[in-house]
């Protein structure tokens, strides 16, 4: 009798991906966004996002000492999710906001949101979204003017672009904004990561060549959120490019919406789950005149269940079944 | 003919995994002193031994009865003298009874009566005789297969061989194309079916242009996808029939044989040799010369191991099968079955032994699952006992193939829990 023989069930070989490789990614992915924000915003933007990441993780080490898991046991299964929750909440938040902010965003996000409800894969909603919420509506009163950006306009004048651009967009007025600034960043201002568009699309198509994200769906959602604010325009195209890059549809659309935990499992319920998103961001942006994508994805994860529950695969020739019976 | 290509299936996936002994030639190993024909080598009633304690037996002489229609013949296959026959658990944990024989290396054989005609009726009849079942490894009686309700119109030869590490059927279908060949023929013949295809999968190119040469068998040459290998999808990908859920093969008019199968009824029809040998590839990096091997029925894993030059220290699983569906061995007390096709040691850089984790909902076990289920629902409801609601997400149409444990990045045992629901399913069933 040999007992060095491991014995397990089939299969004996498993694909090199893991659930901290993928945490990894996400985070290598935001990086680009991460780095144009500190550039755009100061110092004062990594403070914020270095305090987020660093007490999304000790809220997980905090919950998971208290309930007496050993410290060595926590470090080695550490996923990594809470650093990208850590980093999606420190991004967005603006550099308006006080410094304690997202200290306390992110221990809610962390460990009311997540590790409550058994930590990473059993949360009903997105951790860093809720943080997020979760800081927008508590530190109101603590709120400042948007700061402005290092760098300006690439059109060389001072003509800031602030982030009301969303309601006037909602509202069906196309506001004077320059595209280009949009797209880069410069010149705009609003969240830490969500003014350069051009960092999260790298980020985004990272992602998608890692096969982490289908860049299906984050564009299914982008673009029908464009149509809607369109159509509830008055179907003036002129209003798809700002309504398109304007706020944190882009971030959102990516980043948190594409969460694994908080998306329906198939196919066709993903392709639901993001088209209603899209037409929910622009409903909401027409009738609360705020930016509200980070609502609009809180409100569509819980719907993941209701989806889940009635997309499910039909097996393998499954149709053919219902036909034989008809023919007989 | 001309190479065919293959329906497109979008599911499944390429695996990763190397095919070590694929250049190194089909060798037959020289006869143990003593082999271990386990009577249950197939699906069904185990068989009835015929020989008792003491009994001097020849190569091929028949050594235990098929019990029932879903049975098989057993040969010995060495001549010598039968020791004992009693009760083993082997390295899978299963207690079966055993023949033992020790070999005499008298070398004397006994062959099956020559055939007097090659009708169809006649050519099943030998195929039961000889003991066949499927080598592709699940051992369903081959008769049984050959012997439909409905006439068929289609024979498919299954030669994609998509688990990692085998490649016995490869080094088969270069070495013996013509041999193959005339079994296609024999076993077309008995089924009464004109068009017969090869599934090969595409690494496979050598193969490819053997049998590509016989203008009657129609080559398609498959996609390097896992798992082509399985019978629902080989009939898929060749013809685009899709066996609805719940039925077999025949209800599309198809029956699917694996090239081994064909191989040794070749040899039952045409040399009067019964089923007393196995083709297997004993590799993974825990063996020191990764080779193909043609064994008798009954050789100790051990001796394999050691004509390939022995394991590694650091060897931590050893596989009866392939990587993806065959099953891990407590110890080594285990003998060469009929369809064994694979003995693999795997070194911990091969294998996964990472914790499984939680389950993430990341929906890649569904994307990739080739019976379109929902692994991560049946393992959360089998893991939570409601059986009937695993039932209700089809987990009865699962077929094992490892798929969704191999992609899982929390590294679940999806698999495990699959077939645990699919055994309690079917003792309630049962039960009731």
């Amino acid at each position: 009798m040999e007992n060095n023989l491991v014995y397990s069930s089939s299969p004996h070989i498993k694909a090199p991906r893991s659930t901290r490789q993928i945490m990894i990614d996400v985070c290598i992915a935001l990086l680009p966004a991460t780095l144009a924000g500190i550039i755009f915003f100061g110092a004062y933007a990594a403070l914020l996002v270095a305090l987020a990441v660093i007490f999304a993780v000790i809220g997980e080490f905090v919950y998971l000492l208290i309930v007496g898991k050993p410290f060595r046991e926590i470090a080695k299964n550490f996923d990594f999710s809470s650093v990208v929750t850590g980093l999606l909440i420190g991004l967005t938040i603006g550099t308006n906001y006080p410094w304690y902010a997202p200290i306390f965003g992110s221990m809610f996000a962390v460990i009311a949101v997540k590790m409550l409800f058994g930590g990473t894969g059993k949360n009903v909603v997105n951790p860093a979204i809720t943080g997020r919420v979760f800081i927008f509506i508590s530190f109101q009163w603590a709120v400042g003017a948007w700061a402005l950006p290092n760098i300006g306009s690439i059109y060389g004048d001072t003509v800031i672009t602030s982030a009301t651009a969303v309601p006037t967009v909602a509202e069906g007025v196309v506001p004077k904004i320059r595209l280009l600034d949009m797209f880069l960043g410069t010149g705009m201002q609003g969240c830490i990561g969500e003014t350069c568009k051009i960092a999260l699309i790298i980020g985004g198509i990272y992602l998608a060549a890692r096969r982490i994200i289908n860049i299906l769906y984050p564009t299914i959602c982008i673009a029908v959120a464009g149509i809607m604010t369109v159509a509830i325009g008055g179907f003036d195209f002129a209003l798809f490019l700002p309504a398109v890059l304007s706020g944190g549809l882009v971030l959102g659309a990516i980043f948190m919406a594409t969460d694994y935990v908080t998306t329906p499992n198939t196919k066709l319920g993903n392709i639901i789950y993001f088209i209603a998103l899209g037409i929910l961001t622009a409903v909401l942006r027409y009738a609360t005149k705020m930016e509200t994508v980070s609502f609009a994805i809180l409100l569509m994860n819980l719907t993941v269940p209701l989806i889940d529950k009635f997309i499910i695969q039909k097996p393998f020739g499954h149709f053919k079944v219902k036909k034989t019976k008809g023919e007989k | 003919m001309s190479v065919l290509k293959p329906k497109r299936f979008p599911y499944g996936t390429p695996i990763h995994g190397t095919k070590l002994s694929k250049n190194s030639p089909t060798e037959t190993i020289p006869a143990p002193k003593r082999v271990y024909i386990s009577l249950s080598q197939h699906i069904g009633a185990p068989a009835l031994p015929v020989v008792n304690v003491g009994d001097r037996v020849k190569k091929g002489t028949l050594i235990a009865e098929a019990s029932g229609a879903i049975s098989a013949n057993l040969y010995s296959s060495v001549s010598g003298v039968v020791s004992d026959i009693c009760d083993i658990v082997n390295g899978l944990n299963q207690r079966q009874k055993y023949i033992i024989i020790d070999n005499d290396f008298a070398d004397e054989e006994e062959f099956l009566p020559t055939l007097s005609d090659f009708e169809p009726q006649t050519l099943v009849e030998r195929i039961r005789l000889a003991g066949i079942v499927g080598l592709g490894g699940a051992g369903f009686p081959t008769a049984a297969k050959l012997t439909p309700k409905t006439k068929l119109d289609t024979l498919i030869i299954n030669g994609a061989e998509c688990e990692p590490y085998l490649t016995c059927d490869d080094r088969l279908m270069r070495e013996r194309t013509q041999e193959i060949y005339k079994g296609i023929k024999y076993v077309a013949r008995a089924l009464k079916v004109d068009r017969v295809i090869i599934g090969i999968e595409r690494n496979k190119p050598q193969a490819i242009e053997a049998f590509s040469e016989f203008n009657d068998v129609d080559v398609v040459s498959l996609k390097k996808q896992y798992p082509m290998g399985s019978e629902k999808h080989l009939i898929y990908v060749t013809t685009g029939r899709k066996v609805p859920v719940g039925k077999m093969p025949f209800d599309v008019l198809c029956c699917v044989q694996n090239i081994k199968t064909v191989l040794a009824a070749f040899n039952a029809i045409e040399n009067n040799i019964p089923l007393t040998e196995a083709y297997i590839t004993v590799s993974g990096r825990g063996i020191k010369e990764p080779k193909n091997l043609r064994v008798p029925v009954g050789t100790p894993y051990s001796e394999l191991i050691e004509y390939c030059g022995g394991k590694a220290d650091d060897t931590i699983k050893v596989i009866a099968g392939g990587p993806m569906m065959g099953k891990a061995l407590t110890n080594l007390n285990m003998y060469v079955r009929k369809a064994d096709s694979g003995l693999l040691c795997l070194k911990n850089s091969e294998t996964s032994t990472a914790n499984p984790t939680n389950c993430i909902n990341c929906g890649m076990c569904a994307r990739f699952c080739p019976m379109r289920l929902m692994p991560m629902y049946i393992e959360s409801y089998a893991l939570h006992g409601n059986f009937g609601e695993a039932e209700r997400y089809g987990a009865m149409n699962c077929i094992e193939c490892g798929l969704c444990a191999y992609n899982c990045p929390a590294k679940r045992a999806l698999v495990q829990s699959i077939t645990l629901a699919k055994s309690k399913i079917r003792e309630m069933k049962n039960g009731k």
